[in-house]
């Protein structure tokens, strides 16, 4: 592999992965406060996007340029509807499965509830958008800063300007999240329900309004990703487990709990996955299988991001 | 016929799935997968000139290979790791179905001759697998499954599955070997889905990716979640339900011109849905049903007399632990301590909160790797920390916290979990699924076991008795008849006495009494001081991580510098009780 290869392959990787890292920070943001697995935070991710590009564009959207009210129009409903459907997923299918600490306490319980609300966005969307896959147009218009769409990288390789915009983008959204987890108050009271919801409840936390704006805060995250991730390529309504997975995975590298853990983990998830890529003897087939492989060899031999559900299992 | 026996097929696939879900409570969402194992592994073998039965074969072993360690990635972790683990996988043989053509065929499919023969030179015998041949196999699986099923319910197996889903932390405490049982249980499952796949394979002639989507995953386990917990006829009632999705969502696509298959996903999301929000409403009714037929055997409060156990034994040496020191991060819990436990005794451990007593009985329960120093179980090295089962057979147990219990089975069941550890007869289940002298033999033995734990702890007369009917003090003597039933001598106990009246108290002195005198050895930890007292032969005072002083109770008391140092107060009988102070 040449230089120019590799590093193109890098900084596509990057790019890849803040996208990851974005869906695993709303995914672990889930977990650390309810102890509950959100399945279907990919198709949040998905959704958000489809769903306001149906309002906007129509049921046959074209991937043009789009003016600027239609732009603004897309993102705010993108993350009105990231939010809303975060928070339908609390409330149809983990609040009920929770016991009154918050926590989760019927496993099979939320397990259906959460790969129900997946199957329910996608097969909705499914039957306005009929079709296998869809191009969106990109609000942010984040491939307009050169004439071409692209950059010469040194080495002679290239990638989209839209990475770049991707990663900073990501990666600004990411530290204001990680800002806001840390030093806001409502952060404050999210990380003490994290820690001891008990304690958490018994100091005065209304842990029942905290958790509920974790899951607008993850809908909110998973709308940013869908805004980035979904223009940039061909999406079909199923895409969206996929990239959830691969947050989950991003998570899980980064151990579980831990926002900028989830951040790096993308990162690194998403290196690897253009790497194998762009190996020369591996290929671009194998590209895909690299988040789900992740996913079940971390959960195999990597036990600890899921180390705290073990000891709150066990005692 | 041919639909009929894809369905047949189906419903092995999730007899399969319901081993671990609907009994052993494991979420698992990657069923699909191992059905897509057994198809195209059976398939893609076949196509390379390996003989059918032998392709079908391989297929099997390797998905059940497959679900073992998946069971091993799954079975340490909770029971959520394990549903995003099979769901990753589910996805994962969806991707590389898609992916790489060469294993799938592409988007032709795989394809076989059918109907297809089994051919043996040999004996000259040629068999065509028609449709018919194909059902009638399918048909006595299922069968033979559901009549395995109902049966292992009242047994050895049925006891364990149903302590793993409903306390997998308890069970471990009793000794149930809960990594394995789960283990055994999820490469059944795989092995299953794909006799299942390789089945409907053959059967079709044509396997292609988009038959296996995780959407197939989602459908059996709905239809294993729509019977609920633990129940026989819960397959075959979803599975009926999954094969009228075809015809239906056929209908509902040509009146509302959507395609078919997206039809079929929402009518899947709404069985989902409707599988759901009835499970809970559902389960009580049949709860309330069941509660009014008269009791299967194993709910039957035992009627057998209890051992005789009062003739005192010979004292010997149950549990040692010597120069154990114990760190967490700066602190340091235990610096050097010795405690010992024999049979027949009751001995204390107290102390001021902090002072170690608590880390000391993990150490001795084996919760707790000690830095360094010993622990030996009966003179010998104890097992390394882990998985309780060992310790359990070596001869410790321990209690968890008191709210610790096996969800809602009857009081004699949970008893009769804790007796399993008792028995050491090799395939005890396939046994008992035979009704075999030696099961029958083992069941009475378990019975007695039992029904000796319930009398000794005064529980006698409550065998059948929900648990939840039971007060908090029958619930702290159900954990010590739980444990005592295990059958291993050093009883280890965490504050048994906690929230309970003085009644009460006065109640488990007796109950400890008669422990000791039935030759168990109890080591407690314990705050009341008045309790400790009359129950306890020994007490063993700790300070700070070191031994202050260890004798009779009544010698203890007068000790100086336990005075000084853990009581500052002149009579240790007045000291409060525990209901005020929390523990270390």
């Amino acid at each position: 592999m040449s230089g120019g290869v590799l590093l193109q392959a890098v900084v596509s990787g990057l790019s890849v992965g803040a996208v990851y890292g974005l869906v695993g920070l709303g995914f672990t943001l889930v977990w650390s406060l309810t102890r509950v697995l959100a399945l279907a935070h990919g198709d949040i991710v998905v959704g958000s996007v489809l769903v306001a590009v149906l309002v906007i564009v129509g049921r046959t959207p074209v991937a043009l340029s789009p003016g600027v009210a239609h732009s603004i129009g897309l993102v705010l409903l993108a993350l009105v509807a990231g939010v809303l459907l975060s928070l339908a997923a609390y409330a149809v299918a983990v609040r009920p499965f929770l016991d009154r600490g918050q926590r989760s306490e019927d496993v099979l319980g939320w397990v259906a509830g959460g790969v129900t609300t997946g199957l329910v966005v996608r097969t909705g969307l499914g039957l306005a958008l009929p079709a296998a896959a869809y191009a969106v147009p990109d609000p942010l218009h984040l491939d307009a800063f050169t004439a071409s769409g692209s950059v010469r990288l040194p080495g002679g390789g290239s990638v989209a300007v839209r990475s770049f915009g991707v990663l900073a983008v990501a990666l600004v959204v990411a530290a204001a999240a990680d800002w806001f987890v840390r030093s806001s108050h409502a952060g404050r009271a999210m990380r003490a329900v994290a820690d001891d919801v008990d304690a958490a409840a018994l100091c005065g936390v209304p842990v029942g309004r905290v958790v509920l704006i974790a899951f607008g805060l993850a809908g909110l995250l998973a709308a940013v990703a869908g805004l980035l991730d979904v223009p940039g390529r061909s999406v079909a309504v199923d895409s969206g487990v996929v990239l959830g997975l691969a947050g989950a995975a991003a998570a899980l590298l980064g151990r579980l709990g831990s926002p900028r853990g989830a951040v790096v983990g993308g990162l690194a998830l998403g290196v690897g996955q253009q790497l194998v890529g762009a190996w020369p003897h591996l290929g671009a087939s194998w590209a895909p299988i690299v988040p789900l492989a992740a996913l079940v060899v971390v959960l195999a031999v990597r036990p600890g991001g899921l180390r705290a559900g073990r000891q709150v299992a066990a005692e | 016929m041919r639909t009929f026996a894809t369905d047949l097929y189906l419903l092995v696939a999730a007899y399969g799935l319901a081993l671990p879900v609907s009994y052993a409570g494991l979420p698992v969402l990657g069923q699909g997968a191992f059905v897509a194992v057994g198809a195209f592994g059976t398939l893609l073998l076949a196509a390379h000139g390996t003989p059918l039965l032998v392709a079908v074969a391989v297929a099997v072993a390797v998905a059940a290979m497959a679900g073992y360690l998946a069971g091993f990635a799954g079975a340490r972790l909770s029971g959520a790791s394990l549903a995003l683990a099979t769901w990753g996988l589910a996805w994962l043989a969806y991707a590389v179905l898609v992916q790489f053509p060469a294993v799938s065929g592409g988007s032709q499919g795989l394809v076989h001759r059918t109907p297809a023969q089994l051919v043996s030179p040999s004996l000259g015998l040629v068999v065509t697998l028609q449709p018919w041949v194909h059902a009638l196999f399918a048909g006595v699986v299922a069968v033979l499954l559901a009549a395995m099923l109902w049966r292992a319910t009242s047994g050895p197996w049925g006891l364990d599955w149903s302590a793993l889903r409903t306390g997998p932390a308890l069970a471990d405490s009793l000794g149930v070997p809960v990594q394995r049982r789960r283990r055994s249980l999820l490469s059944a499952s795989a092995g299953l889905g794909a006799l299942a796949g390789a089945g409907t394979a053959v059967l079709v002639g044509v396997v292609s990716p988009t038959d296996f989507s995780p959407l197939l995953s989602l459908q059996l386990f709905v239809a294993v979640l729509v019977g609920g917990t633990a129940s026989w006829w819960g397959p075959p009632v979803g599975v009926g339900l999954l094969a009228a999705l075809p015809s239906a969502s056929d209908g509902i696509s040509s009146a509302l011109n959507v395609d078919p298959l997206r039809a079929r996903a929402v009518l899947t999301a709404a069985l989902l849905v409707a599988a759901l929000t009835l499970r809970r409403p559902v389960g009580e009714v049949v709860r309330r049903l069941l509660a009014r037929l008269p009791a299967r055997p194993m709910d039957e409060p035992p009627t057998v007399s209890a051992p005789d156990r009062s003739s005192r034994r010979v004292s010997s040496p149950l549990l040692r632990m010597s120069g154990v020191q114990v760190s967490y991060d700066a602190v340091r819990a235990l610096d050097g301590v010795d405690v010992d436990l024999s049979s027949g005794e009751v001995h204390a451990l107290v102390g001021p909160n902090g002072s170690g007593k608590s880390t000391a009985l993990r150490v001795l329960a084996g919760v707790v790797a000690p830095d360094a120093g010993v622990v030996e179980i009966a003179t010998h090295p104890a097992p390394r920390p882990g998985a309780a089962a060992p310790r359990v057979r070596a001869g410790v147990v321990r209690t968890l916290q008191r709210t610790a219990t096996l969800g809602a089975l009857p009081t004699g069941v949970q008893v009769a979990v804790g007796a399993r550890a008792q028995e050491n007869i090799a395939f005890l289940g396939v046994r008992h699924l035979l009704a075999t002298p030696v099961s029958r033999a083992a069941a009475v033995a378990r019975r007695q076991a039992t029904a000796g734990a319930l009398d000794l702890v005064g529980l006698g007369d409550r065998a059948s008795v929900e648990v939840a009917r039971l007060d908090s003090s029958e619930q702290r003597l159900l954990q010590i008849a739980r444990a005592i039933a295990t059958g291993a001598p050093a009883v280890l106990l965490d504050e048994p006495a906690a929230g309970m009246s003085r009644r009460q108290r006065d109640n488990l002195v007796r109950v400890l009494r008669r422990l000791a005198a039935a030759g168990h050895g109890v080591l407690l930890v314990e705050h009341d001081m008045g309790l400790v007292g009359r129950a306890a032969d020994r007490v063993t005072v700790l300070a700070e991580g070191r031994v202050l002083a260890t004798g009779r109770p009544s010698d203890v008391r007068q000790d100086p510098a336990v005075r000084r140092v853990y009581f500052g107060d002149p009579d240790l009988g007045s000291r409060p009780t525990a209901e005020e102070q929390t523990t270390t």
